[in-house]
């Protein structure tokens, strides 16, 4: 699938945690040329006031200035790495552990101190289709991951199949595959409902089951 | 009692691959110093002029040169990658470039006002025209360079979006003119037309070749694959020549054939002062409403530090030859009217629609683009030969 880039930003809103110190403007009128709304959360305690609950991913930005340390108090998703909107840093302090300290938050993208407005468009640029990559390549692993773990049922399925009407594996899997593009599944879920369609109650098992066509059944797996 | 003077540096690359349009452009900028000594008013600019020939370094090397002596502003520039080489040097001094010319956006710099028209101004009315009138099949030639790169990327959006098709882009060194491949590519894929973004003698000597090649082939070229731009202009129509000067179109928001009193006294008077040419074109004439807004902004700010001007000039207007033309205090571009004209053998335009008033600039598209960018990817198919 052919990846498009956002490229027009109105209609964002971009929540800017720094110290309001009046040198923030150059990023604000930026913002607003791009049509982008600039909020300021509230910084209490050495937090930002930002309910994660009401952050969207399509409509907002958090732009936070790394120098605040740990003012950002979001929950990263441990697996992608990712926060729940993008994240810009702002570097004031071009140090490691404040570096580490944005990308630990999932910063894409950073944006130097003091703001230079001919470098917004490229920040938000990179900082908003780095987190939709990142999030789609992430989507893709879990997916890759699901029918990785799915393989086993397939690998099941097949021998089942071979055992129920003698075909060779390259035509039992071929058939299961068929019948999964016909179900409209993908193989790996059709091979689950496949089996668990042919399992029979525990007592039936037993009886039905020989043991060397069950010693067989383990190997297969 | 004169007026104060400010000096002011004036930077047109009057010698090289494009210095018939700047030249032009130069013109038109001196004819509204010239005005604005003779009308006397309280403030008297004087014009530094300085050539870099077309030559990005001495573009930089002039720029840092004026404003280290006390310049702090400059009109100037025309091609796009003189003006991104030369707006680090503004933004150092905190001076401010006026630059007068046409061009494919994405920039809003806080050291430049635009007094050209921004994409939305030009290359978007032209796609609109075309997909109306003409066709939707486009063949896309350009400048080896970002103008060229981002006006046809904006414009192959455009046309995608009204269900039309780019079938090739090419791009050409600066100056380059050697087309008889392109022109052969051109006449095999028969579009609808060509979308130009040559300039200087690249566009001139393209525009007689591919005339040529379809006379030859027995193909009327104006009405068959009509070429259309958003830099085309009078004094590039005379250097095209007579034999190829007729029936392109253009999009631009200003013709010298406009109709008004304004106009007409502004053709008179370009007329009188640079008798030996080139013709006024849209870029001279948004050098002169460039020079025109400064001394207005100067006279409001009564100092040409940079900060005030650029205060100053906010939500300025002026009667310009084109129409009203005013200074957006947002994105510092200017209101202008979009028009698209046809070339005629006499080397004018005669427009054939204009919008009704000026327009917003919206130089970032936030207005009219779409959120994602158009997916580009290859054909599935691909024709394959014996």
């Amino acid at each position: 699938m052919t990846f498009r880039p956002v490229q027009n930003f109105k209609g964002s809103r971009a929540l800017v945690v720094i110290d309001r110190s009046g040198r923030e403007s150059a990023l604000a009128s930026t913002l607003a040329k791009l049509g982008i709304a600039c909020e300021y959360p509230e910084v209490a305690c050495g937090r930002a006031q930002i309910d994660p609950k009401s952050l969207q991913p399509e409509r907002d930005i958090l732009i936070v200035d790394g120098d605040l340390g740990d003012v950002l108090a979001i929950d990263v998703n441990p697996a992608s790495r990712l926060p729940p909107v993008p994240v810009i840093g702002l570097v004031g302090v071009e140090a490691p552990s404040r570096l580490k300290a944005l990308v630990n938050l999932g910063a894409t993208a950073f944006l130097r101190k003091p703001v230079h407005g001919g470098s917004v468009y490229s920040s938000l640029f990179m900082g908003v289709n780095q987190f939709l990559l990142r999030s789609d390549t992430h989507e893709r692993l879990q997916d890759l991951e699901m029918r990785r773990r799915g393989r086993r049922a397939v690998l099941r399925a097949v021998v089942q199949l071979m055992r129920e009407t003698g075909l060779n594996d390259d035509s039992a899997y071929s058939q299961l595959r068929r019948e999964s593009m016909r179900a409209r599944q993908n193989l790996e879920l059709y091979c689950e409902e496949f089996l668990s369609r042919r399992a029979r109650p525990p007592d039936a098992s037993v009886r039905a089951s020989g043991p060397a066509r069950e010693g067989h059944n383990k190997r297969a797996i | 009692m004169a007026g104060r003077v400010f000096r002011v540096g004036v930077m047109f690359s009057t010698t090289g691959s494009y210095s018939v349009v700047a030249r032009s452009m130069l013109n038109g900028a001196l004819l509204a110093f010239r005005e604005i000594i003779d009308a006397g008013g309280a403030v008297a600019p004087e014009p530094v002029v300085v050539n870099p020939s077309g030559e990005l370094a001495r573009y930089r090397a002039l720029s840092l040169e004026l404003l280290a002596s006390g310049v702090h502003h400059v009109v100037g520039c025309y091609t796009s990658s003189s003006r991104k080489e030369v707006i680090p040097c503004f933004e150092k001094f905190d001076g401010l470039l006026w630059y007068p010319s046409h061009y494919e956006g994405f920039e809003s710099s806080d050291n430049v006002i635009y007094t050209g028209a921004a994409p939305n101004q030009h290359v978007l009315p032209l796609v609109e025209y075309l997909t109306a009138h003409v066709g939707s099949r486009a063949f896309c030639i350009g400048s080896n360079y970002i103008w060229a790169w981002e006006n046809n990327r904006i414009f192959r959006e455009a046309l995608m979006a009204r269900g039309g098709t780019v079938l090739a882009e090419r791009y050409l060194p600066l100056g380059d003119n050697d087309f008889d491949r392109v022109i052969a590519a051109i006449l095999e894929q028969r579009p609808d037309f060509v979308f130009n973004n040559l300039i200087g003698t690249s566009a001139y000597a393209f525009f007689r070749a591919f005339r040529a090649a379809c006379r030859a082939r027995g193909i009327d070229q104006a009405a068959a694959i009509p070429i259309a731009s958003c830099t085309l202009s009078e004094p590039e129509l005379a250097e095209i020549g007579e034999d190829a000067v007729d029936g392109h179109l253009s999009c631009s928001v200003y013709f010298s054939s406009l109709s008004s009193p304004t106009n007409e006294a502004f053709i008179r008077a370009y007329a009188q002062a640079f008798p030996e040419g080139p013709v006024s074109s849209a870029d001279a004439e948004a050098s002169y409403i460039a020079v025109k807004l400064l001394a207005a902004a100067l006279q409001q700010a009564g100092t040409d530090d940079a900060q005030a001007v650029r205060t100053a000039v906010a939500n300025q207007r002026l009667i310009a030859p084109q129409g009203e033309v005013r200074i957006d205090p947002q994105t510092y571009h200017a209101w202008l009217t979009p028009r698209i004209g046809r070339s005629t053998a006499s080397g004018q335009f005669e427009v054939l629609l204009e919008a009704r008033d000026p327009v917003a600039p919206d130089p970032y598209l936030i207005q009219t683009s779409p959120r994602f960018a158009t997916a580009m990817r290859s054909p599935l198919l691909k024709v394959v030969r014996s």
